[in-house]
């Protein structure tokens, strides 16, 4: 009678997870890793979205329609849009940031709303529906009154009548807490509001707002209101349901948040060679075992289930960690990306992480898929095993070591379907082959690992005893060892590969962030030319918001050191249903922008004298324009088209950004204020001097961030590296999952071969020696793996800087090889393998001879 | 203790940025019809009973009310419009007396686009299309109107303007410096057209104009008043107001003003009268129990009458401002109309009291 499977289960699997608990365990661990892993960057991701979308609701309230333009929304437009037929009500909204000096880092984002009509929009509690008390009166007579969250205040400790210094267009201001609200959990707690009167009046807003939002009367067709607010809105207004601001957020966030989740998912994919690696183990192990069952009548289906259900278990097991600990990782890992998100795209506060039950499916979904694909390959292999076979031949050689063209062609074949991919992802798109082409990388080196290390195999042992016969120097250990990578071909192969999918990862990613940094810092070289770099200081923290003063523009145009001002000025357009950056520039003559052809003079002279715009080069490629074409921009006096005079290198920003003379956009948007400016010093000139000359004039309270070109310098490359903070984070984590791998694969290759080394022990073999031959073995699976791996990483270099970069992103970043770090890899990896090997190496030599060899 | 200290500072920094109403004002018109910009509160309150051509009674209240946000001395020009130096609210109610039916709404804004303020010629005070107009030849017309009704109404004075209180003063309180300036246009003519719901009535009667403006007009320990104005059909008129104390008590301040047929009035000291409430009415809204029936006598006048709502509820529940407004009948030695109006009873009324 055949047992059930449960029963077989348990006899099966069960006892065998018990008794080998240390590599359960760390199977365990492997499947989890890549599992918190993938679950915490996609929780990142998703809080990062949501609490933007959280805020964006909580200003818009229950508005249906909002009307925003570049330059504000004339403030006259109001009852003209109350007055339109199918609007209910229309309320304005005035909307800036002020920056705290008492609290460095902080900031809060003002809106300047109307009581009186904003009632049917609210969806907060404004802790004010008294019409007529005395905090009604406060808060619109007194210019200070400003309110702000409960959250806010007590993280602050801020009480009501405290007093607020605040910086705002960089001169300082005084604010009092006059009321505390309550807002919605998810949204930003640095909202505050103020009555719009007075938000005017503090941000230099007179006569405009930055919205007006609008409800629909019942049963009012949406398009019919927007055409009839369209005749009396600017020529470059937005308007659209105020939701549209998170699509075109989410949007432009998603390359970014794909490249977490694909760097998210390597993980997984070393977790899933562990667990590879220890389904082949078990079954190797159990090989006598399986031809008893087999012969007893289980068959081949109930063999394979019996493995698949064991990767199950561990899967689960390591799943559920690994929930448990993504959920945790996720809240380390929140705060990277939201100060990623902020200092590269767009202003987010996360203060929590948001969980929804569905994210968490897709992990546990992922990580038993994962372990379930892994197992498959091991567990067929138990299903086909020749019962027979499987009773006699205790120690058969692996089939596999004798298919080595076919590992080659099929390692090959993946390495072409990277290329084809690569090209597709760049000539076609979707952006997203690129990881495929990645995948490819990983999986094509990983084919190769096999014959790569049977060759390595046969050459090297065949060396060592050539060199042993030669001069009896080389030990044995060293020779039996290499021997023996051959011998156990596939578990090594899986070790090996999964080591150097690990290394990989870690080589590409440091190609990458190496090549992208020297790329920029050439760039930077040529671009980056000014004394001095001047700019508000809140605009640091919030984005270009603040305004230089037109006196201090004025003091330095006559001050006698100065030699040139560039002005900066950045503004964010309507484009094809989304946003872009335009960017202001006057006297670009010293701004030495690299062009990606064409005569650099020429394309100046055009660029200052006619109709013409630059655009970045990830602009260019983003929306599929090159030079001599023509760009249609919404500009206040409506749409004009302006040629493209060049295509410039920059890389402060994936979306890209077009350039546009300072004189041609106070032509048109009647707008001469600047975010920042670059000063050029005579010869001679201090600048020191004349910064301090500004800090005393201007900046007393720190109102302004004064840069000095080398320190500017310093403080780019402390936001690029701010940028790649979850990469190396990432990074790390891979490799700890490799290293894991190795004292995981190490651990399950000695015992599996107690026997034999048993054996050797009992021929004579020292236990030291044993000890050695263990060490060698994990010397050589490290710089099989090192080797691989540096091999592989550089091809994925290739596909992340010049596929995934570009397709995504649209920057030419110039591949350059850290050499030393490069050369450092395979030294750390076999130290790494050595000391994962310690343990086992160990216990290996300590092995009770008599009772091991018994059943001989 | 230190937040009451932070109060009385604030009070007396507040009392001196406006201007308080002091004896010895000298009232001309049309110049005092217009607004006082320099007082923090000031209100055109009016009333009237009318009746349509089959005899159906109605009453009307239009008040438009001004607050001063921001003292004078810090009204510098050239601020966004969006800054509001007065607050400008309006209420509107009709009394349906054949239908026991009371509307009431009110209306604020903040002007920022000119759809509401004070003194533009001859335009009074609006807000959108709520209005009170003075014409050239000091006739008033008032406008209102809200989704359950509207009124226009052309009103005609029939006396010329009687200022209360003493030496131009109308003192609310016993302590100094609580007291508003107040004048009453105790009868006026009243035509025009009231509409409920879809219909339209066309109407005539009387009214009575209140026009009165102050800072600070009540003490502390005042938290309302009973007014009551009443036009016999002897031509003559009555007024009469009482400030309430938190304990229950009339502050011995109240007053009153007798009007005669010939326009000459008297005034009416706290002893000279007594009002004695007959009946309470309690709105299910505010949970407030309202005196809506009294007994009135003024011994100098021989005056011994009964006041009555016309319809039980004429509150306006327009928190944090919520009081009984109506329509009266007066009995006894003299029969007549007039208005009652009964404030503080819901809550205290906080914004009058600096």
């Amino acid at each position: 009678m055949r047992p059930p499977y449960l029963r077989l289960f348990r006899w099966h699997v069960l006892r065998y997870v018990r008794q080998h608990r240390l590599l359960s365990l760390l199977n365990v661990l492997s499947v989890g890793l890549g599992v918190a892993v993938f679950l915490a960057t996609q929780l990142a991701n998703q809080s990062a979205n949501r609490a933007f979308a959280a805020t964006v609701d909580l200003v818009a309230g229950k508005a249906d329609l909002q009307i925003m333009a570049p330059g504000g929304v004339p403030e006259i437009m109001l009852p003209q849009c109350a007055r339109v037929s199918g609007v209910a009500a229309a309320t304005p909204l005035v909307r800036g940031f002020v920056t705290l000096p008492d609290f460095p880092g902080e900031y809060l984002d003002v809106l300047g709303i109307d009581v009186f009509t904003n009632e049917p929009f609210r969806t907060f509690d404004a802790g004010s529906g008294d019409l007529h008390g005395d905090a009604f009166e406060e808060w619109l007579g007194d210019p200070q009154a400003i309110a702000v969250t409960a959250q806010f205040a007590n993280e602050h400790n801020l009480r009501r009548g405290d007093t607020l210094r605040v910086q705002v267009n960089g001169a300082e201001r005084e604010l009092r807490v006059a009321f505390i609200f309550n807002a919605e959990a998810l949204a930003d707690p640095h909202i505050a509001a103020l009555d719009v009167g007075w938000a005017q009046e503090l941000f230099g807003q007179r006569g405009r707002l930055s919205a007006i939002q609008l409800r629909l009367a019942n049963g009012a067709s949406r398009q019919d209101v927007v055409r009839r607010l369209r005749k009396i809105a600017p020529a470059d207004a937005t308007i659209a349901p105020p939701a549209q601001r998170n699509e075109q957020v989410e949007k432009m966030l998603g390359g970014f948040e794909l490249n977490l989740t694909a760097m998210s998912l390597v993980s997984l994919l070393v977790g899933m060679f562990l667990i590879y690696n220890a389904i082949s183990a078990s079954v190797v192990r159990r090989k006598h075992e399986l031809g008893i069952l087999r012969s007893l009548g289980t068959t081949r289906k109930e063999v394979r289930a019996l493995f698949l259900g064991e990767a199950a278990l561990l899967g689960a097991i390591g799943t559920t960690a690994g929930l448990a600990g993504g959920f945790l990782l996720a809240h380390f890992l929140v705060r990277i990306v939201a100060g990623t998100i902020s200092s590269l795209y767009v202003l987010v506060n996360v203060n929590a992480v948001r969980v929804t039950p569905w994210i968490f499916v897709a992990a546990a979904f992922a990580g038993l898929l994962a372990v379930l694909c892994a197992a498959w390959l091991p567990a067929n292999t138990a299903a086909k095993l020749d019962p027979v076979r499987a009773l006699i031949g205790s120690a058969a050689p692996e089939q596999a070591s004798t298919r080595s063209r076919r590992w080659i062609i099929s390692g090959i074949g993946a390495l072409l379907l990277a290329i084809i991919f690569s090209r597709a992802a760049l000539m076609t798109g979707p952006p997203w082959l690129g990881f495929g082409a990645a995948f490819f990388v990983l999986a094509g080196f990983s084919l190769l690992v096999p014959p790569s290390a049977s060759s390595f195999s046969a050459t090297a042992s065949g060396a060592f005893r050539y060199l042993r016969r030669r001069r009896a120097r080389s030990p044995v250990e060293l020779e039996l060892a290499s021997a023996n990578l051959g011998r156990a071909l596939m578990r090594n192969a899986v070790t090996i590969a999964s080591l150097a999918a690990a290394v990989a990862m870690t080589v590409g990613v440091t190609v990458m962030v190496f090549s992208f940094r020297t790329t920029v810092a050439s760039w930077i070289n040529q671009t980056l030319l000014a004394d001095l770099f001047i700019a508000p200081a809140s605009n640091e923290i919030v984005g270009p918001t603040s305004f230089i003063p037109p006196e201090l523009i004025d003091f330095l145009q006559n001050n006698r050191a100065v030699a040139d001002v560039d002005t900066f000025r950045e503004i964010d357009l309507p484009f094809r249903g989304s946003m872009i950056a335009l960017a202001v520039v006057r006297g670009s003559e010293r701004r030495q922008l690299q062009f990606v052809r064409g005569n650099a003079a020429e394309i100046m002279r055009r660029f200052h004298q006619e109709q013409c715009v630059l655009i970045s080069e990830s602009f260019a490629r983003r929306q599929h324009m090159h030079d001599g074409q023509l760009l249609e921009l919404a500009t206040p006096a409506g749409p004009q088209r302006f040629h493209i005079a060049g295509i410039f290198y920059d890389y402060t920003r994936d979306q890209g950004v077009v350039y546009m003379s300072a004189q041609k956009f106070a032509q048109l948007w009647n707008d001469k204020r600047v975010n920042s400016v670059a000063v050029y010093l005579n010869e001679g000139a201090s600048a020191q001097q004349l910064t301090t000359e500004i800090r005393e004039r201007f900046s007393r309270a720190g109102e302004f961030a004064i840069y000095s070109n080398r320190a500017l310098r310093a403080r780019i490359f402390e936001i690029f590296d701010q940028t790649f903070a979850v990469t190396y984070v990432l990074r790390a984590i891979a490799v700890v999952v490799a290293l894991v791998g190795i004292f995981l694969s190490l651990t399950t290759l000695i015992i599996e071969r107690a026997r034999e080394l048993a054996v050797l022990r009992a021929i004579g073999a020292s236990g030291a020696q044993v000890r050695r031959l263990l060490l060698f073995e994990a010397m050589f699976v490290g710089l099989l793996a090192s080797i691989v791996g540096i091999a592989s990483g550089i091809c994925l270099s290739f596909v992340l800087t010049g596929v995934i970069n570009r397709a995504f992103f649209g920057w030419t970043v110039r591949l350059d090889f850290p050499w030393g770090s490069l050369g450092a890899t395979p030294v750390w990896i076999v130290a790494a393998a050595l000391a994962a090997a310690i343990i086992p190496a160990w216990r290996a030599s300590k092995v009770p001879l008599a009772e091991t060899l018994r059943s001989e | 203790m230190k937040f009451a200290l932070f109060t009385f500072v604030a009070a007396v920094a507040l009392a001196a940025d406006w201007k308080t109403a002091e004896p010895g004002w000298q009232y001309g018109f049309p110049r005092d019809h217009h607004a006082h910009a320099d007082f923090k509160t000031e209100w055109w309150y009016f009333t009237g009973n009318l009746s349509d051509t089959t005899g159906r009674r109605f009453g009307f209240e239009i008040t438009f009310f001004r607050e001063g946000v921001r003292p004078p001395a810090q009204r510098t020009a050239a601020l966004s419009r969006f800054v509001v130096n007065d607050l400008k609210f309006a209420h509107f109610a009709i009394t349906d007396a054949r239908g026991g039916r009371f509307l009431f709404r009110q209306k604020t804004s903040r002007g920022s686009f000119g759809e509401a303020g004070f003194d533009d010629a001859n335009r009074i005070a609006w807000i959108d299309d709520w209005s009170l107009l003075l014409n050239d030849d000091g006739s008033f017309d008032l406008h209102a109107v809200s989704n359950e009704g509207a009124a226009q109404l052309h009103l005609r004075p029939m006396k010329p303007p009687v200022v209360h209180g003493e030496d131009g003063i109308s003192l609310k309180a016993s302590s100094a410096g609580h007291a508003s300036c107040y004048y009453s246009i105790t009868r006026l003519a009243a035509a025009g057209e009231l509409r409920i719901g879809a219909t339209s009535f066309s109407v005539h009667g009387s009214s009575w104009f209140d026009h009165e403006w102050a800072t600070n007009q009540l003490a502390p320990d005042q938290i309302g008043w009973n007014w009551l104005c009443v036009q016999f059909s002897d031509n003559t008129e009555l007024m009469l107001y009482q400030m309430r104390l938190a304990n229950g008590q009339a502050d011995p301040s109240s007053s009153g003003t007798y009007v005669d047929a010939d326009g000459s009035a008297v005034r009416l000291k706290s002893n000279a009268f007594s009002m004695t409430p007959q009946r309470f009415w309690k709105s299910s809204a505010s949970g407030a129990a309202y005196p809506i029936e009294w007994r009135v006598i003024v011994p100098e006048r021989q005056l011994d009458l009964v006041v009555r709502a016309v319809v039980d509820n004429q509150e306006l529940n327009l928190p944090p401002l919520t009081y009984w407004e109506g329509a009266v009948d007066v009995t006894g030695t003299k029969s007549g109309v007039g208005y009652l109006e009964l404030t503080g009873y819901a809550a205290p009324l906080k914004a009058l009291q600096r």
